[in-house]
């Protein structure tokens, strides 16, 4: 019977989410609600709770999570001084007198956006405004076009530095810069892989991508200065604060603080920086900053309670126990987070799912940075499968109506397999060397 | 039709909204401060290593978290009246406006309130016996640590504030979207007529 309280607080809690209230106040809530229970029929000690109070101050001194509403910050000044406008137009007329040019351009400003700025939504809906309607008016494949966009846009996921990234590693006890890191290589793959792809597609058939003609182009100088102006301050910004994390000079705190003034100076270059954009950048942050920490309060009461009621052990006997060991363990967890990744945000399973999964890693004998680099993986890729991809319906959002939703899903599906075949790739390197 | 207990309550909401509000707008000013003081402590930091000396930087890096802390304890009853706090939306976005406001009082009567109250009741001791100290942090030059520990207090202090004005809109949503008879009735009435049941809510200009 005592066994059951664990399973039940997960089902019912987990049932309650779907309600659609806030989910911070629906995780504190249910989790008081199954204390008061347990402890009225002595299956719980109401003692567990005085740690909340501790638990509290621990997060508001949580030095990890400060470099969060840095990298909000720093992305939302980038984003309203036209950053990813400007790239696009710079690198499009770069490439586009290239088959396929303007997708790969699109590849490239989605990977260059991500590492400045990893924020999905954003990415995906400026190139959705700016980048589609060129590429369908050149007579461009429209689901070509359609899923390019997407999964580029949503590189920011895995890309450092990624905000993803940042909770990952303070939930799993690793450091972020390893985790920046690890990253990389699989970040650049995947934006590698996706140029071949649509080089590949453009090369075979001519008339999927075509070249931008002649007139359409700047040249020379024209497209130096261009390219110089637009290009090379936001490079910059990236390699200062990327490579101050990797050569070990600063914390990706401190790299967050740095870039954000950072970004706010680029601002003040392009005569952007002004009041609208500032306060939009606050209140950005704050928001954000407000609902990240209210929902890990929340998960924190829920982790609490559900360790009261050895749910914990529960999970962890029950994940160390499926066949195959880490092998099985990696495939079931993927899947779980895999179609959770449809319904719920990142920091909900980052806060909820993420804690409960590394205990029985640890016994299973995965990398931990490995295991982190998978599920961010995992996750871009969930975000962009259909029907319940974010990445789709930000896009669907700034598509004009006559671009049928069905369009978007078979333009993504050849961009989910290239991640796929990553996603098994990692798998196979978080396995345990024996 | 309409009680002046009504009205007090709408004033009341609309006074608790524009309470967290104000607080709202003064908050976020923090995430440039937060930002100026990261940066700060980053290049000093860097600096005084290279230069071999040794800096007490323990106030600036103390003030980052205290102005991060600030924002969230203190923004979390203006998040709630910004519908910042995150939800699953895969069902609720295609509820009515009234079901909505069902899930919404339900949600704050059973969850919001009670956990507000449980970390208040939680977290008292722990203030009160920092605050009788004076408690400071461990750091040589660090702040001080009661202040900071009391906006816990605040936080969830506000927040059911807010859980209140929640409440009050939440039912004046129900009402209004059953049929506008549903103030001095709570049977279900049969829709007479478009042109009567039409006529809106008397606002209250106040």
């Amino acid at each position: 019977m005592s066994d059951l309280w664990g399973p039940m607080m997960f089902c019912v809690t987990l049932g309650l989410i779907f309600t659609g209230y806030p989910v911070a106040f629906v995780l504190g809530g249910s989790a008081l609600a199954f204390a008061l229970v347990g402890h009225v029929f002595n299956q719980f000690d109401l003692f567990f709770l005085f740690a909340m109070p501790e638990r509290t101050f621990g997060t508001m001194s949580n030095y990890t999570l400060l470099a969060v509403p840095f990298f909000i910050f720093m992305g939302t000044v980038l984003e309203k001084s036209k950053l990813a406008e400007q790239l696009l137009e710079t690198i499009g007329a770069l490439f586009g007198g290239f088959r396929g040019g303007l997708a790969v351009g699109v590849v490239v400003v989605g990977a260059l956006l991500a590492a400045a700025t990893g924020v999905v939504g954003a990415s995906v809906t400026a190139m959705g405004l700016i980048s589609l309607p060129v590429m369908l008016r050149n007579s461009y494949n429209k689901e070509l076009s359609l899923g390019v966009i997407s999964a580029s846009g949503t590189l920011g996921q895995i890309i450092p530095p990624s905000i993803v990234l940042i909770v990952l590693g303070d939930q799993m006890g690793v450091s972020v810069g390893d985790l920046f890191r690890a990253a990389l290589m699989p970040g650049l793959v995947l934006t590698g892989a996706y140029v071949v792809y649509v080089f590949g597609l453009a090369f075979l058939d001519k008339n999927v991508a075509p070249a931008l003609p002649l007139e359409l182009r700047s040249t020379g100088l024209t497209l130096l200065r261009q390219v110089i102006l637009s290009l090379l301050p936001p490079l910059t910004l990236i390699v200062v604060v990327l490579g101050s994390i990797f050569a070990g000079v600063a914390t990706p705190t401190e790299a967050g603080a740095l870039g954000a003034v950072g970004a706010m100076v680029l601002a003040a270059l392009n005569r952007q920086l002004n009041m609208t954009t500032l306060k939009a950048a606050m209140e950005e942050t704050s928001r954000l900053t407000i609902m990240v920490v209210f929902l890990l309060i929340g998960s924190t009461m829920f982790a609490l309670v559900f360790r009261g009621f050895d749910g914990d052990i529960w999970i962890e006997e029950m994940l160390t126990g499926i066949p195959g060991g880490a092998l099985g363990f990696l495939i079931v967890v993927n899947l779980v987070v895999f179609i959770l990744g449809f319904f719920i945000d990142f920091f909900e399973i980052a806060f909820i799912i993420v804690p409960l999964i590394v205990p029985p890693a640890v016994v299973l004998g995965v990398d931990l940075v490995s295991l982190g680099i998978l599920l961010a993986v995992n996750l871009q890729t969930s975000f962009l499968t259909p029907p319940f991809g974010f990445s789709l319906f930000y896009l669907r959002g700034v598509t004009p109506r006559n671009i049928e939703t069905t369009a978007i899903y078979r333009g993504v599906i050849p961009f989910i397999a290239i991640q796929v075949v990553v996603l098994a790739f990692l798998g196979w390197m978080a396995l345990p060397t024996t | 039709m309409h009680h002046p207990r009504m009205l007090i309550l709408r004033r009341l909401s609309a006074g608790i909204d524009g309470l967290n509000d104000a607080i709202g707008v003064t908050i976020r000013w923090l995430t440039l401060v937060m930002v100026l003081i990261g940066a700060t402590s980053a290049i000093l930091r860097y600096f005084s290593r290279g230069l071999g000396m040794s800096m007490n930087l323990t106030p600036l890096v103390e003030g980052q978290w205290y102005a991060f802390s600030v924002i969230f304890l203190m923004g979390a009853a203006y998040g709630l009246n910004k519908d910042v706090h995150v939800r699953v939306d895969v069902m609720f976005e295609r509820l009515s406006a009234r079901t909505r406001a069902i899930i919404d009082l339900v949600g704050t009567v059973v969850c919001l309130v009670p956990f507000s109250i449980a970390m208040l009741w939680l977290s008292f001791p722990a203030v009160r016996n920092s605050w009788s100290i004076g408690e400071t942090s461990p750091d040589p030059g660090g702040l001080p640590r009661y202040p900071i520990k009391a906006l816990i207090l605040v936080s969830f202090g506000l927040l059911l504030l807010q859980a209140v004005s929640h409440i009050i809109k939440q039912v004046e949503t129900m009402r209004d979207n059953v049929d506008p008879e549903a103030g001095t009735s709570h049977l279900p009435m049969p829709a007479v007529d478009g042109a009567v049941a039409d006529v809106p809510n008397e606002r209250d200009d106040a």
